[in-house]
C-alpha cells in the first residue's frame, strides 16, 4: 500500500511561563513527544486518547497550524514541516474539519462562499467553475443547492458540520483531518455524519486522520488505530485487532471504561481503574502510565518503553506486554 | 418496590420572543425506591427541563409549569410554595450538574462547602429553616479562636465538622481526603470535583438524586470511575437516582430502567434489557440503530432522517410523525398516550389505541 502521510519522531513542546522570571529552569508541556505514525492511502487512522493526551496538538502540528519542535512530517512524499513546502501547496491536498462548526464557520459568510473560498484562494478557479463546484459539494454532503445563500446561524448543528465537510472535500484533497467531527452532535446526527464520511471516502478515495476520544466512533470509522497517552503513542495497529485484543495496559483500561450500548455487557461497573491522567508538565518518569498500571515494576519507573512489534503490524510500548496476552 | 416519585402529565413551557416553546408536553414518569432511572434523549428534548422542574429550580418566568403533578412521597411539588420547597431541595431531592466547576463556589474551600451542606441538614433537623447568610459564618466559627484573624485562605475548619467533611470525601474515594478538604475547587481535577459534588449531595442522604449529565464533561476512564461510585453509593445511602444523559450507552451501563424522551414527550419507558432487546417506539428503534457498536464492515448505521420539530409550533399529534417510517393517518391527528404494562410503556399507535392489542400485554 502507498503511504499518504508519515510522521517521524514528531515533537511539539510548549514552554510554560516561569513563576520566577530569572529562573534558569525552563519547563515544557510535552504535548506531542516523539510520535511516529503512518497513514495509508484510502484508509482511516484513528488517534484515540483522553483529553490532554496530545491528540489535537498532533493534528494541528500535521496541519501546519503550529510549528513542530522537532521531527518530520512527510506528506505526499514531501517533508512539510517548518516551511519546507509552501503551506498553500500542502492545503490543496490536506484539509481539516474541526469539532465545533460554530467556531470554524464564519458567521457572516454564507454557505456557498464558505464552501467556495478554498477553491478561489488555493486554486484560483474562475467564478463559474466555483459556482458549479459549490453545488456539487453541497449535493455530495446531502444538502440542497439552495442552501448556498444561507448563513451558518440558519442551519442546525448537523447541517453546519456538513458545510464544514463540504468545504474540506471541495478541493478533492488526498487527506482530511477530522478533529472530533461528531463530538458536538446528537446521536442521530452523529450517525448521519459518520455515514456521510464513509460514503465520501469511498467516492473520492480519501484518507482520514480521525482524532477522537470516542472509542465507538473510532472503531466504526477507522482501519488503523493509534492510542495516545501523555503525548506518546502507546499502541498502534489494526483497529479490529486492537479492539479485540488490546495489549497495552492503558488501552485495556480505555476500552474497558468506554460505555458499550449493550446492557448485557456491563463492562463499566467491572472496570478496574486506578488514578487519573497525569499532569503534562511533570509527567511520571519512565513509562508515563506506570503509577496507574497494575503490572508496573521497578523498570517501568526508570525506563520509558519503546514501541515494539508484537505481531505483524501491531506495536505496543510496554515492558511487560507478555503479561497482558 | 415502593413508588418514590410519580410525574403525571407534566407540561412546562418557556415564553420567548419567538413564541411559546413547549419544552415538556404531558410527561409521565415514575421512580421507585432505590432505583436508577436513566432519562435519555437528544439535545432539546426537555430532559434538563424535567430535572429542573423536579427540583423546583425552573426560572419562572420565562418558564411556566402549565399543568401536571409531581408527586414525591405523597406531596405534590408543583403546588408547593417556594419556602416549603426548600425543605425538599437538598435534603430530600439533591442534584448534581454537568459542570462541577460552575456549581462549586470558587472562593470557598471544598471542606467548607461540604460542611455547609452538613450544617444546613442539622439546622433543618432541629427545626430551624436555613438562614443562608449565617451558615458560612457558622462554619467558620468552628475555627480555633487564635486562627480567626487569619485571612480566609489560611483558615481551616476544625473539629467535628471537619471530620465529617473528611469522612464524606473518603466515602467518594478521594485520595488524601485530609488534604483535599483544605483545597479550593480549582485545585482539583474534573473527576475529583464531580466527586465532591456527589459527596455534598449525598451528605444529605436524599431520597432522590438527580444527576444531570454528571459525566459529560469527564474523560472516559474518569466517567467510568464516577458512574461506578454513584451506583455503589446508591445502595449504601439507599437513594434513587434519576440519571439524565444524552448517551444511551452510559444509561444502559448503569440504569435499571430507561425513559426515552423526544421533543418534550416520554415516548417509551422500559426495563433496560427490554428496551434493548425489543425497542417498541420507532424513535427508540432509530436511536438504537444510530449507535456505532462495531466496525464499519460489520455494523450498518441507519441514521434517522429529518430533524427534530420546532417546539414553538404546537403539534397535536405524535411529534415523531415527520421522521417516522410507519406513520399512519391517526398519528398527526391525536397524540398517542404512554400505555402498556407497568414494565414496558410506549406512546405509539402501532401498538393499538387502547391496551387491547398491546404487545407487552400478551
Amino acid at each position: 500500500m502507498e503511504t499518504i502521510l508519515q510522521t517521524v519522531d514528531l515533537r511539539k513542546y510548549f514552554p510554560i511561563q516561569r513563576a520566577n522570571p530569572f529562573s534558569k529552569v525552563k519547563k515544557f508541556v510535552r504535548a506531542v513527544d516523539g510520535v511516529s505514525i503512518t497513514i495509508w492511502k484510502g484508509t482511516t487512522l484513528a488517534v484515540v486518547g483522553e483529553s490532554g493526551c496530545g491528540k489535537t496538538t498532533l493534528a494541528r502540528t500535521i496541519a501546519l497550524l503550529t510549528k513542530a519542535t522537532s521531527g518530520d512530517v512527510v506528506f505526499n512524499g514531501k517533508s512539510i514541516v517548518n516551511g519546507k513546502t509552501d503551506p498553500k501547496q500542502v492545503y490543496r491536498d490536506m484539509q481539516i474539519v474541526f469539532q465545533d462548526p460554530d467556531s470554524s464557520l464564519d458567521p457572516n459568510i454564507n454557505v456557498g462562499d464558505t464552501v467556495g473560498e478554498p477553491l478561489y484562494g488555493l486554486m484560483g478557479w474562475s467564478k463559474d467553475a466555483i459556482a458549479v463546484a459549490i453545488q456539487r459539494g453541497l449535493t455530495a454532503v446531502g444538502l440542497s443547492g439552495d442552501m448556498a445563500d444561507r448563513l451558518p446561524r440558519e442551519l442546525s448543528g448537523g447541517q453546519k458540520q456538513r458545510v464544514a465537510i463540504a468545504r474540506a472535500i471541495g478541493l478533492q484533497p488526498k487527506l482530511v483531518i477530522l478533529d472530533e467531527p461528531t463530538s458536538a452532535l446528537d446521536a442521530s446526527v452523529q450517525a448521519q455524519i459518520l455515514r456521510l464520511l464513509l460514503d465520501l471516502q469511498k467516492e473520492f478515495i480519501l484518507s482520514y486522520l480521525l482524532i477522537t476520544h470516542n472509542i465507538a466512533v473510532a472503531e466504526y470509522l477507522s482501519d488503523f488505530m493509534a492510542v495516545m497517552y501523555s503525548g506518546e503513542v502507546v499502541e498502534y495497529g489494526e483497529t479490529s485487532e486492537i479492539m479485540a485484543k488490546p495489549r497495552h495496559p492503558y488501552t485495556i483500561t480505555l476500552i474497558s471504561s468506554a460505555p458499550i450500548a449493550n446492557p448485557w455487557k456491563r463492562n463499566l461497573l467491572q472496570a478496574e481503574i486506578r488514578g487519573e491522567v497525569p499532569s503534562a508538565i511533570d509527567p511520571p518518569s519512565g513509562c508515563k502510565f506506570h503509577p496507574r498500571c497494575p503490572y508496573a515494576d521497578t523498570i517501568c519507573s526508570t525506563e520509558n518503553p519503546k514501541l515494539r512489534e508484537i505481531s505483524t503490524g501491531h506495536f505496543v510500548a510496554c515492558h511487560f506486554v507478555e503479561k497482558t496476552a | 418496590m415502593t413508588r418514590l416519585l410519580s410525574v403525571q402529565d407534566l407540561s412546562v413551557c418557556y415564553e420567548s420572543r419567538g413564541g411559546t416553546v413547549t419544552a415538556l408536553d404531558g410527561v409521565n414518569l415514575e421512580v421507585s425506591e432505590n432505583e436508577l432511572v436513566g432519562v435519555v434523549g437528544e439535545s432539546g428534548c426537555g430532559k434538563s427541563t424535567l430535572a429542573l422542574a423536579l427540583i423546583g429550580l425552573l426560572p419562572t418566568p420565562p418558564a411556566l409549569v402549565s399543568q401536571g403533578v409531581i408527586e414525591f412521597k405523597g406531596t405534590d411539588l408543583v403546588h408547593l410554595g417556594p419556602k416549603a420547597m426548600r425543605d425538599f431541595r437538598g435534603t430530600q431531592i439533591a442534584m448534581i450538574f454537568q459542570e462541577p466547576l460552575s456549581s462549586l463556589n470558587p472562593v470557598y474551600k471544598v471542606g467548607d462547602q461540604i460542611a455547609e451542606a452538613i450544617q444546613i441538614k442539622r439546622q433543618r433537623e432541629n427545626g430551624h429553616g436555613p438562614v443562608n447568610s449565617d451558615i458560612m459564618q457558622k462554619v467558620h466559627k468552628s475555627v480555633p479562636p487564635d486562627g480567626s484573624k487569619l485571612p480566609r485562605s489560611k483558615r481551616k475548619i476544625s473539629g467535628e465538622l471537619r471530620e465529617k467533611a473528611i469522612a464524606s470525601l473518603k466515602l467518594v474515594r478521594i485520595p488524601d481526603p485530609d488534604q483535599v478538604v483544605d483545597r479550593y475547587p480549582f485545585e482539583l481535577s474534573g473527576g475529583m470535583r464531580q466527586r465532591v459534588m456527589i459527596a455534598m449531595a449525598l451528605s444529605q442522604e436524599p431520597a432522590l438524586l438527580i444527576a444531570d449529565e454528571p459525566t459529560t464533561a469527564l474523560d472516559v476512564t474518569t466517567q467510568a470511575q464516577v458512574l461506578k461510585l454513584m451506583k455503589e453509593l446508591m445502595d449504601k445511602v439507599n437513594t434513587s437516582v434519576l440519571l439524565i444523559t444524552h448517551d444511551l450507552a452510559v444509561a444502559c451501563q448503569v440504569a435499571d430502567r430507561i425513559a426515552v424522551m423526544y421533543a418534550g414527550d416520554v415516548v417509551e419507558t422500559a426495563n433496560v434489557f427490554d428496551l434493548f432487546s425489543k425497542p417498541l417506539h420507532p424513535y427508540t428503534q432509530g436511536l438504537l440503530s444510530c449507535l456505532p457498536t462495531g466496525s464499519k464492515n460489520k455494523v450498518d448505521l441507519k441514521p434517522i432522517l429529518g430533524n427534530v420539530p420546532d417546539l414553538r409550533t404546537r403539534m397535536i399529534g405524535c411529534k415523531y410523525v415527520s421522521r417516522c417510517p410507519y406513520v399512519m393517518k391517526t398519528c398527526s391527528e391525536k397524540k398517542p398516550r404512554l400505555e402498556g404494562l407497568e414494565k414496558h410503556e410506549v406512546a405509539c399507535y402501532l401498538y393499538g389505541e387502547k391496551n387491547g392489542n398491546h404487545p407487552t400485554n400478551s
